[in-house]
């Protein structure tokens, strides 16, 4: 699969001033890249051009692939029909057969733990259960391009973590990942690229580590109490610098930068955590790690 | 497209906003067509002004039932928003069919006619006719077109009256003279073919802007 390149994209709407100016930006597959910047600085424009809602006024649009997914900031609806009756319909509209698209829509609800169930209506829904069932219509088909719009805002803590989550698996599995944040530590703590938005231009930005200290920490992994873990190459992980092991242990030193990600694949994948030796190292929430 | 148009149809029927427009239908047809003793085609005549009238509501509704921000979503899910506007049509066009029915049968029940094949033939055409017409005003009326609900209302008027007061204009006045004048049925139906030209070059024309005015505004 080829990269999403935008190449000298600018935006204005009718009658209104610029909103985006000569914007040059790729995304591969497999990268997460987090978008910052202000209120109101063109970051949804930015994202509407990436996923085909919006076309520039100028510049061109090459290479976007053929899944695309796109998860918008609010999701108002005023439709009556339940959560799994709308995830249903979107699934089949992505050419999944009736059975398919209930039982993964059920385990991506159950996932993102949707409190008051799956048969509620659309428009009863609160911000934060819309947004999981926007999240779930995105992810029913693994997207070669998931596009998220402040996706942390409205969700719940528990949320978060999944979320984080879900754009890993997305990103693992050869998908590209754009989303907005206004927040750095969001940022930085989740997209393996930042850019910055301001005033229509749009520039990289160095992303500060998600942990306040720098350094390794070293985590022992032994197998989960639900069976065999599943084998992984502990190697092939962004931030591995040294695997050791002995039977029925495994113990990996990895950067601080990548330890909540070598946790949450290790924990994904049946192994359970024995130890995390650091000393300045604290489990900090990945999304509000470096504020 | 099933898949698009089976969502569309079920959003359009689970919000119940299809229902104002499909009664205000029945009602027209009853009132204009019971115990009318005049030529069949006559009472077709009726019944093809309340189908576009109420096509033009219909269609509107089924193009705003969905939040702009849902049908961008849906947009992306299904390819392009060019396939969410077509599916729209298609349920527009579903709801004609299914007024025609109405329109078709109600007439010869509730009067008392002579009933000929052409009579019905014309009766059918001239109400998909007024349909498609009505399909194209809606579309131009919808949000895509004109975001705030006044003015949707105050250019729908305006067009449905143009189209009807007027009857030069293609193709509801020269239709419901053709309908209302002394020729035998058989003799209706190589003016309503022109006409039914007409009509799906106005819907062609209309979802065509309406794609184009969409995508330009976003």
């Amino acid at each position: 699969m080829s990269a999403l390149r935008l190449r000298g994209v600018s935006k204005r709407y009718p009658g209104g001033a610029e909103v985006l100016t000569a914007v040059d930006l790729e995304v591969h597959p497999g990268d997460v890249i987090g978008v910052m910047g202000d209120n109101g600085s063109g970051k949804t424009t930015l994202l509407k051009i990436l996923v085909g809602l919006s076309l520039p006024t100028a510049g061109t649009v090459s290479g976007r692939p053929p899944i695309v997914a796109y998860v918008p900031e609010r999701f108002p609806s005023h439709h009556r029909m339940s959560a799994l009756s709308y995830l249903r319909h979107m699934g089949r509209i992505r050419g999944l057969s009736t059975r398919t698209a209930d039982a993964l829509a059920r385990e991506l609800l159950d996932r993102l733990a949707l409190a008051g169930g799956e048969t509620t209506a659309l428009r009863r829904l609160s911000k934060g259960n819309a947004q999981k069932v926007a999240l779930a219509q995105a992810l029913l088909v693994r997207p070669h391009l998931l596009v998220l719009d402040e996706p942390w805002s409205g969700l719940d803590a528990s949320a978060h973590g999944v979320l984080g989550e879900l754009i890993d698996e997305v990103a693992q599995a050869g998908g590209a990942v754009v989303f907005t944040d206004h927040r750095e530590s969001v940022v930085a703590a989740n997209a393996s690229t930042g850019v910055r938005i301001d005033q229509g231009r749009v520039a990289p930005e160095r992303l500060r580590s998600s942990t306040v200290h720098s350094g390794a920490a070293e985590v022992e992994l032994v197998p989960g109490s639900d069976g065999p873990p599943a084998a992984v190459d502990w190697s092939a992980l962004p931030g591995i610098l040294e695997v050791r092991g002995r039977p029925g242990v495994v113990a990996v030193r990895v950067t601080d930068e990548h330890c909540d990600r070598v946790l949450f694949t290790a924990i994904r994948q049946g192994w359970s955590v024995a130890s995390v030796r650091r000393t300045s190292w604290k489990p900090a929430d990945a999304w509000d790690g470096g504020r | 497209m099933t898949a698009l148009v089976r969502y569309t149809v079920s959003g359009l029927v689970r919000s119940q906003r299809y229902l104002p427009p499909a009664l205000l239908f029945v009602t027209a047809v009853v009132v204009l067509t019971t115990n009318d003793f005049g030529p069949l085609v006559g009472s077709y005549a009726g019944c093809a002004l309340a189908q576009f009238v109420c096509l033009v509501w219909l269609t509107i509704t089924v193009v705003n039932t969905e939040d702009p921000i849902q049908r961008s979503m849906t947009a992306v899910a299904a390819g392009s928003s060019q396939r969410v506007l077509l599916a729209s049509v298609v349920t527009a066009l579903g709801a004609c069919a299914c007024l025609t029915v109405v329109g078709t049968v109600y007439p010869i029940w509730g009067g008392r006619h002579t009933v000929t094949g052409a009579a019905v033939a014309v009766g059918v055409g001239a109400q998909l006719v007024a349909g498609l017409a009505g399909i194209a005003v809606g579309l131009v009326c919808s949000r895509l077109v004109v975001p705030r609900p006044g003015y949707a209302l105050v250019v729908a008027l305006g067009l449905i009256g143009v189209l009807i007061v007027i009857p030069p204009v293609p193709p509801i006045g020269p239709v419901m003279r053709l309908l209302s004048s002394e020729r035998a049925p058989e003799a209706m139906v190589g003016p309503l073919l022109v006409q039914f030209a007409i009509a799906a070059a106005m819907l062609v024309i209309a979802t065509v802007v309406t794609q184009s005015v969409a995508r330009r505004r976003e």
